[in-house]
């Protein structure tokens, strides 16, 4: 019965939430507009937004040696999930039945290292955040939230690696679902916002001729 | 006509006593050896496979079209030592060894209490472990536990999960936990490497340490004990983790990498010392966790906030203390260059 519902009525929510969710922040980002700069422009907007893009995957030189940690534990996390999610053999086929869309997947020692990276990543930056007394201070409730959330879903995920038990990929299914139905009212947002983001104030500056 | 119908009838005859006497050839000619010897039991009349199951008990190694380590061992019969061994003294043995430390650690509290500060907090706080070094602490502490855990339900759910879950439940939960205690265990590795590096410069032996210990790191006796940034039991904890830890992993990556070669044999003697040195570890950790929070007063910010009172300093680690007060005082150049490793000083760099 769960699982039936798991797999049907629950997936079509989760998924109609978060597609309209995540089009709605986006759209709603968007018509807030710019207001017109009459200035002269002392440097290219374009090459500004994408010198920042590219930029802002190092960290800056003087920040270099108090945010290694991080930086590093970052990339781990982030380039893990990345494959984990579109490159594990139970997701490309997933996503293949959904939508025809197929790839090769990674092979299963990819996928464990992947899932160590990942894994290792997350919970340093967790643990970081929590830790440290400035970041500590400017998490609220949704960083924590995100952060536990993502744990989940990789947990459930890796748990029913084997396919051996039907009840674990239902779990798996339902954390997923109910990330979904949270990433777009949640920093996880930063996923799609990201380069526009680093873009707009790229271009902003770099209109200006200041290197952001 | 009727020569025809003779004939044809003696030729069903023929058949018919033909395959009866082929059945009953069958079914007779292997009890021949057995009648023989229950006739004439002196008799040396072999078992057509004794030969066979002699070598298999003895472990003989055939020959088999299936590739693989082991496949020519159609028996292992130290798999039952292994199994003897895990049913009957590691599972019952680990259990009586962990109760009795928990036991005894909550007999110590009723009847010692938590050691206090001694004359009181003075609210003057002074930082004991950087953001670096508490992250390092708290990353190995999540992950040994979601290893003990899943590793504990691994060797003990089979008695205390079915009885609640019934077995399809218990089946499920038990595949889960040797995913995540499999996919976890190599993560270890990268814990066990940072908290080395990072805590490895104040956890050698020190003088003072041996005085330390004899008297019990004040415990017993009540008397305060010197002691630098970590004190001697801090320092058998460390290594008792660290080398623990290091036979954790490598026995760890024998079983959960089975693609180097190794056996049967390496295999269950790696389960063993993985077990081992797994409730050895855990145990240990029981006292660990009864001095850093309810054990001893104050000692558990300077993991959280990585600060503790100064009069816990005076009190379990003067020394260090003393070091830390010099190193302020000493001159700025220490500052500036953002503490020193040899006091333990945090350094503002590192903890940012």
């Amino acid at each position: 019965m769960f699982a039936q519902l798991v797999d049907g009525i629950f997936w079509d929510i989760a998924l109609w939430v978060f597609a309209i969710g995540v089009v709605w922040n986006i759209l709603s980002i968007f018509r807030v507009g710019n207001k017109p700069d009459y200035s002269e422009p002392r440097g290219s907007a374009v090459a500004g937004a994408v010198a920042t893009n590219l930029r802002r995957f190092m960290p800056r030189s003087e920040m270099v040696s108090r945010t290694r940690l991080q930086v590093i534990a970052g990339y781990l996390f982030h380039l893990g999930l990345f494959a984990l999610l579109f490159f594990a053999a139970p997701h490309v086929l997933f996503i293949e039945a959904q939508t025809g869309l197929g790839w090769t997947s990674m092979p299963y020692w990819a996928f464990i290292i992947a899932a160590q990276l990942s894994f290792t990543g997350l919970l340093l930056l967790w643990v970081h955040r929590v830790m440290h007394p400035v970041t500590r201070l400017l998490s609220d409730m949704d960083d924590h939230m995100a952060s536990i959330l993502t744990f989940i879903v990789m947990l459930t995920g890796c748990m029913a690696l084997v396919e051996a038990f039907e009840g674990l990929r239902v779990l798996h299914r339902f954390t997923v679902e109910i990330l979904m139905v949270y990433f777009p009212f949640s920093r996880l947002m930063h996923a799609f916002m990201f380069i526009p983001s680093r873009a707009f104030t790229g271009a902003w500056f770099g209109r200006r001729g200041v290197k952001a | 006509m009727a020569a025809q119908t003779r004939t044809a009838n003696r030729h069903h005859r023929i058949i018919i006593w033909s395959l009866l006497l082929l059945v009953a050839a069958t079914l007779l000619l292997p009890l021949i050896p057995y009648a023989m010897d229950y006739v004439d039991p002196s008799g040396t009349v072999p078992n057509p496979g004794a030969d066979l199951w002699r070598d298999v008990r003895n472990g003989n190694i055939g020959t088999s079209q299936v590739l693989g380590v082991d496949a020519g061992v159609l028996i292992n019969d130290n798999g039952e030592r292994w199994r003897h061994f895990r049913m009957n003294q590691l599972i019952p043995v680990g259990a009586m060894f962990m109760g009795s430390v928990l036991a005894l650690i909550v007999l110590f509290y009723l009847v010692r209490g938590p050691l206090r500060i001694q004359g009181g907090a003075t609210g003057k706080m002074i930082r004991r472990f950087s953001v670096f070094e508490r992250t390092t602490h708290w990353f190995t502490v999540g992950l040994f536990w979601l290893l003990a855990l899943t590793g504990l339900i691994l060797l003990y759910g089979r008695f205390v999960l079915i009885p609640v879950l019934g077995p399809e439940g218990f089946g499920l939960t038990a595949s889960a936990c040797k995913e995540a205690h499999n996919l976890f265990g190599p993560m270890f590795l990268v814990a066990l490497l940072m908290m080395f590096f990072t805590f490895v410069k104040d956890n050698i032996y020190a003088r003072g340490d041996m005085t330390w210990l004899l008297k019990g790191g004040g415990m017993l006796g009540g008397d305060h004990v010197s002691a630098g940034r970590f004190n001697a039991g801090e320092k058998i904890w460390f290594w008792i983790a660290m080398i623990g830890g290091a036979v954790l992993i490598g026995s760890g990556f024998v079983l959960d990498f089975a693609v180097f070669g190794q056996g049967r044999e390496v295999m269950a003697i790696s389960h063993v010392l993985h077990g081992i040195a797994a409730l050895i570890v855990i145990t240990v950790s029981f006292g660990h966790i009864y001095l850093g929070t309810a054990g001893v007063e104050g000692t558990i910010g300077s993991m959280v906030n990585g600060e503790v009172d100064e009069a816990w300093a005076k009190s379990h680690h003067d020394r260090w203390y003393a070091e830390v007060k010099a190193a302020e005082g000493g001159g700025e150049n220490e500052e500036s260059a953002g503490g020193t490793a040899a006091t333990g000083v945090a350094s503002p760099a590192r903890d940012a």
